[in-house]
């Protein structure tokens, strides 16, 4: 997930829950549990990314309740970053645009170079055309 | 034409034979002869050709058509074939790129690396660097792998194909064969066979992975070299690495078999729900380890695909059957086409809740086969009518699973895809219309929080 997106709905949450930094003891209980590991369940929010740390491994019960507690741990941890951000400390932030425009320019280089690709193809074809309709003592 | 429709014949008897023995005459039942008897309509396919294996490979996405057992067993069908003799691939190189091999390729291998039954792999080195699409400039002396389509290959489809037509018409005139649609199945064949004849199709969608996976370190996708490649000629860079089979040799290496089986279930469910586009394709040729510990990618001829709105539905059904939630996966379910009876919804969901419980919920590690065979068991008992993007899910999965355990057998996928599912769930429900469509209810909510 793209950092800053304000589409993001993680980042939506961070932002909430920054600016209303006395979330109460509700909020704090679930992101703990999230962050723990659900009762039984693994959460997107409960171990590392590759999911190996948290609940025991394998485990999985808790329905919605505990898929809650590990997106209030994500949005706690995007929360963190964003208080990150705002302090200065990440230096992506600010390059966002640059970051913006790069990812275009790779995008449009790909279509390019993919045209490229399928010309390269057609011209091989037409080689091989040509050759066979060139007699050999021509070829 | 006769004698193949002949041969055909002959080897569909003897399947029937076989299948009725492993199923004691209608006698035995059980899980057991089911599987057994759905292993000889497998190898009765292998034996008819690659019209035929086609045609189980697709109905092995077609549950819905196809009893649960039989689909998972299509799912394991492979077409090995003989090579073609080295003279008949030389010149169909010849014929397609306009001059022989040794003229293209600074060196050419006349033994195949591999051979399937459309088309066969040759190993070759570039007679001058090349600049892919994807990647740095391949210097001249780059190693790369030349699959040619065997000559007469098209024609031989096209024959079996027209056969299984007329099979197919003659089959529907039974009311039980004709509800299936076996014609559309046959279509489907056809069109999928002639996707794969040409090879430009599979050039294009191995781009658009080398792409997606351009800052993935751990995941290779060869790189095409566009300028050797044709309708029926393929050039890509060469990968050496390990079959999923002989994984002890990669680990002796010192390649983290661990590592490598949690990052390809994620990369798999990053296709199915980010990309759009997934290798449908996957056994252990497709899937190489390299000595680099990375995992390759091969053969893009058959590629699935999900819509936007399938990939909404799949992260909320992902989600929910990593977090045990059988309410969600009903929803998720009914969004994604499945059809619930209203009066049979209660035991449905109920009967869901507790094959949830067995396979995932109190079973380390969780069991996704088992729950997915459950679920269509289930279906197909109840007669509710398995959406074939549904059915294609879950076997998606369960092939993630597969692939994830021959890396490390006691890997838990579901576990895996929960991290991967609910941030593709968070950003789809971001949307601003979802956030426009939701806010009204989620204020009320809010509301109704505060005050009580």
């Amino acid at each position: 997930m793209d950092d800053g997106d304000p589409r993001d709905l993680r980042s939506v949450l961070a932002a909430w829950a920054l600016v209303h930094e006395l979330a109460d003891e509700g909020w704090k209980a679930a992101v703990a549990r999230g962050e723990a590991g659900p009762r039984d369940a693994p959460g997107p929010g409960a171990g590392a990314a590759d999911g190996t740390s948290g609940a025991a491994a394998g485990a999985t019960a808790g329905g919605t309740a505990a898929f809650v507690d590990a997106v209030a741990a994500q949005v706690h941890r995007e929360k963190e970053a964003l208080k990150a951000r705002l302090a200065g400390t990440d230096a992506s932030a600010a390059s966002g645009g640059r970051v913006d425009g790069d990812a275009a320019l790779e995008a449009l280089r790909f279509e390019v170079a993919e045209v490229r690709t399928r010309l390269e193809s057609i011209e091989a074809t037409l080689d091989a055309l040509h050759a066979h309709l060139t007699p050999d003592d021509e070829a | 034409m006769a004698g193949r429709g002949r041969a055909i014949a002959a080897t569909a008897l003897r399947t029937g034979a076989r299948v009725a023995w492993r199923r004691g005459f209608g006698l035995r039942r059980g899980d057991a002869a089911s599987r057994a008897a759905a292993r000889e309509v497998r190898r009765g396919l292998e034996r008819l050709g690659p019209a035929f294996v086609k045609l189980g490979q697709l109905a092995s996405v077609r549950p819905d058509l196809v009893p649960a057992d039989l689909a998972f067993e299509l799912g394991a069908l492979r077409d090995r074939v003989a090579p073609h003799p080295a003279p008949a691939i030389r010149a169909v190189v010849a014929r397609e790129l306009g001059a022989a091999p040794d003229a293209l390729f600074a060196s050419w291998d006349d033994a195949p690396v591999a051979s399937a039954s459309i088309a066969q792999v040759h190993a070759a080195t570039l007679a001058r660097p090349y600049r892919p699409a994807v990647g740095p400039v391949l210097p001249a002396g780059t190693k790369v792998a030349v699959k040619v389509v065997k000559p007469g290959v098209e024609a031989a489809l096209a024959e079996d194909v027209a056969l299984a037509y007329r099979v197919v018409r003659l089959a529907a005139r039974l009311p039980a064969v004709a509800r299936l649609d076996p014609a559309a199945l046959v279509a489907e064949v056809e069109a999928s066979v002639a996707r794969e004849l040409d090879l430009r199709v599979e050039a294009r969608a191995s781009l658009r992975f080398a792409r997606f996976f351009r800052d993935d370190p751990r995941i290779l996708v060869p790189s095409v070299v566009g300028r050797h490649t044709t309708r029926r000629v393929l050039v890509t860079t060469f990968v050496d690495g390990w079959r999923l089979s002989d994984l002890g040799a990669a680990e002796r290496a010192g390649v983290d078999a661990h590592g490598l089986a949690v990052h390809g279930a994620t990369a798999f469910l990053r296709q199915v729900l980010e990309l759009g586009a997934f290798h449908a394709d996957l056994h252990p040729a497709n899937l190489l380890v390299t000595p680099d510990g990375r995992i390759a990618y091969l053969d893009f001829g058959i590629v699935g695909t999900t819509t936007a709105a399938e990939r909404e539905a799949i992260a909320q059904l992902l989600v929910a059957t990593a977090f045990g939630d059988a309410d969600r996966a009903v929803r998720a379910s009914r969004a994604l086409g499945l059809a619930l009876p209203p009066d049979r919804e209660a035991p449905i969901r109920a009967a869901v809740d507790g094959l949830l419980r067995t396979h995932l919920t109190e079973r380390h590690p969780a069991d996704l086969r088992g729950f997915a065979l459950g679920v269509l068991r289930l279906l197909q008992r109840e007669r509710v009518p398995i959406p074939p993007g549904y059915g294609l899910l879950l076997k998606s999965l369960v092939t993630v699973e597969g692939v994830a355990r021959a890396l490390v057998p006691d890997v838990d996928v579901v576990r895996t895809a929960a991290p991967t599912a609910s941030d593709v769930l968070l950003r789809t429900l971001s949307r601003p219309e979802r956030l426009r469509a939701r806010a009204p209810a989620a204020v009320r909510a809010a509301v109704r929080e505060l005050l009580a």
